[in-house]
């Protein structure tokens, strides 16, 4: 069942187009991950969907509500980590995730409890007491998630989750995503980490000049290049040409190189599936395998290849936008 | 939250102490000799309001601050409506001056003294909406500007022009005598208002044109909060978004 959908939503900046008719449906539940690089629209989406802009043209309905017509509604469906910390200009974290709590409708008891859980988890119980501009930019972005992590609201936008923040953070941040999504939350994550979007994600959505230009998961979006798995094989005896000949009669197999006859490089689809039948071809031609080792594309490919350019290329283009 | 001011609320008390100890009693020894100590105390309870409203000002200073921050997407996401925020808002904004101008207050009373507790607490409490409306008219003007440059420019002006054109610091009854123009302008003026029921409410009435118990003055101070209040969510809702803030 689709929690947001989106209707042309588009949003304009006098000459730039933020978002362009965006049409986009999130289920219940799934962790969705909107990529794409810095410009692409993401985060324009995102506060047009938490009520805190207005579109300019189309609407969206999150939960059962319409954006345009009841906001207040959306606003008491939502939670959202911003891109950068908003943090009230003097506080401590404690009192910034309190106050949030308390904003949010949380009774004390609740928030006492939340509050001193969700800093320990986001490993900030230490600096609670701190004043928030004294803190590195990556504490400051946990108290941002922990705002999220308190509220526990039904939908939960976080922009750039892991932005500033170590390896070692990172894993944690996950891990906190999916279990708010456990606990019934729906997840969307503005992102321009392909790796991040691909590990979280049950289905990606790619902005490019605020337009989607494909959603599906992650494994259908990767499959969805022609060629994109690649395997490279070591056979023990020179290939055969009515072996490769059979190779290339595969339905999956797009291409195949020999770097040498006994070294072969196959670019197909589906590679887990196919993988045993090129075995099956090779033995039954008295082909033993040396080696096999397999790659499959991953999300920077399938951004190349919608875009024509690689994440970082489509930032620099974007930010001359 | 509060402690934040802790220079400014040291600043305004030296500025206030200042303002009594030397411009109020040289003004007060200008005027006729006769009435020196009377115009000495209206002057206290005028410098008191001029302080209200100026410190009620402070919160679209804070709106400015918050843009630059970026703290309005952040209060703007949150499950409130804009009128529930405005209103809070506008509400913290007048509590907070209250809490700038408490200590002042309270020298003050010191040195008018206090006839009838019940009149002071009743003018204290319509101060409140005072405090409130001026913080409405204050966010009102920084969200439709959107320039803080310009909001300072405004503010001194209409501070100017508001204070001055109210008894804040001069009798209804010499105002009239004269220019008579000036003193059907400070009639409706809401820091008239507020100055009038303050001295109402410390025992100053006989200075005061308003009757003996300030409807007029309460009911414009009522209305000063509801319309700037009103207006403010209007200018909330429709200018916040889309940036442009300088």
């Amino acid at each position: 069942m689709s929690i947001i959908r989106t209707i042309d939503l588009t949003k304009r900046y006098e000459d730039l187009v933020a978002v362009d008719h965006l049409n986009l449906s999130i289920e219940e539940g799934e962790i969705f991950g909107l990529l794409g690089p810095n410009g692409a629209g993401k985060t324009t989406t995102v506060l047009m969907l938490s009520t805190v802009i207005r579109p300019t043209e189309g609407t969206a309905i999150v939960g059962e509500c319409d954006i345009r017509k009841n906001p207040d509604d959306v606003r008491k469906l939502i939670g959202i980590c911003f891109q950068e910390p908003k943090i009230l200009w003097v506080s401590t974290p404690w009192d910034v995730l309190n106050w949030h709590a308390k904003v949010c409708g949380l009774s004390t008891q609740q928030r006492k409890e939340r509050v001193k859980k969700v800093l320990e988890e986001v490993n900030m119980w230490e600096h609670r007491r701190k004043n928030v501009h004294g803190l590195s930019g990556g504490m400051k972005k946990r108290v941002e998630i922990a705002k999220v992590l308190i509220q526990r609201p039904k939908i939960a936008f976080i922009d750039e989750p892991t932005a500033q923040i170590d390896v070692v953070g990172k894993h944690k941040i996950w891990n906190m995503i999916r279990e708010l999504r456990d606990e019934g939350s729906t997840m969307i994550l503005a992102t321009n980490e392909l790796y991040e979007a691909d590990v979280l994600s049950s289905r990606v959505g790619i902005m490019h000049k605020g337009k989607l230009l494909i959603c599906d998961t992650p494994k259908k979006l990767k499959d969805s290049i022609p060629g994109g798995d690649k395997v490279e094989i070591r056979l023990e005896k020179e290939a055969t040409q009515k072996a490769l000949k059979k190779l290339k009669e595969i339905k999956e197999v797009a291409s195949v190189s020999t770097m040498d006859s006994q070294n072969l490089k196959i670019y197909l689809n589906n590679v887990e599936e196919v993988i045993p039948q090129i075995m099956k071809l090779f033995l039954k031609n008295n082909l033993p395998i040396l080696s096999i080792n397999m790659s499959e594309p991953s999300l920077d490919d399938v951004f190349v290849h919608y875009t024509g350019l690689t994440i970082e290329e489509a930032e620099r283009k974007g930010s001359s936008r | 939250m509060f402690l934040q001011y802790k220079f400014l609320i040291i600043l305004r008390a030296i500025w206030f102490m200042a303002q009594i100890a030397f411009f109020g009693l040289i003004a007060s020894r200008m005027v006729v000799p006769d009435l020196a100590d009377i115009y000495f105390e209206y002057y206290v309870a005028g410098v008191i309001i001029m302080m209200l409203y100026s410190t009620s000002v402070f919160i679209g200073y804070d709106i400015f601050e918050e843009a630059e921050h970026g703290v309005f997407e952040y209060l703007l996401s949150l499950p409130l409506s804009r009128r529930e925020l405005v209103l809070g808002r506008s509400i913290g904004g007048g509590i907070r001056s209250f809490f700038l101008v408490g200590p002042m207050i309270i020298i003050a009373l010191c040195v008018i003294g206090l006839t009838n507790p019940v009149n002071f607490l009743l003018a204290l409490a319509t101060l409140f909406l005072f405090a409130f409306g001026v913080s409405g008219l204050s966010i009102t003007i920084a969200v439709g500007l959107k320039s803080s440059d310009r909001f300072d420019i405004l503010m001194g002006a209409l501070n100017a022009f508001i204070v001055r054109l109210s008894t804040a610091m001069y009798p209804q009854v010499f105002i009239q005598e004269a220019n008579p123009a000036y003193s059907a302008l400070a009639q409706f003026n809401p820091v008239t208002f507020a100055s009038d029921l303050f001295r109402w409410g410390t025992g100053i009435e006989r200075y005061l044109t308003v009757s003996p118990m300030p409807f007029a003055a309460i009911a414009g101070l009522v209305i000063f909060f509801f319309t700037f209040t009103f207006i403010g969510v209007t200018f909330y809702e429709k200018r916040l978004e889309g940036g442009g803030w300088k």
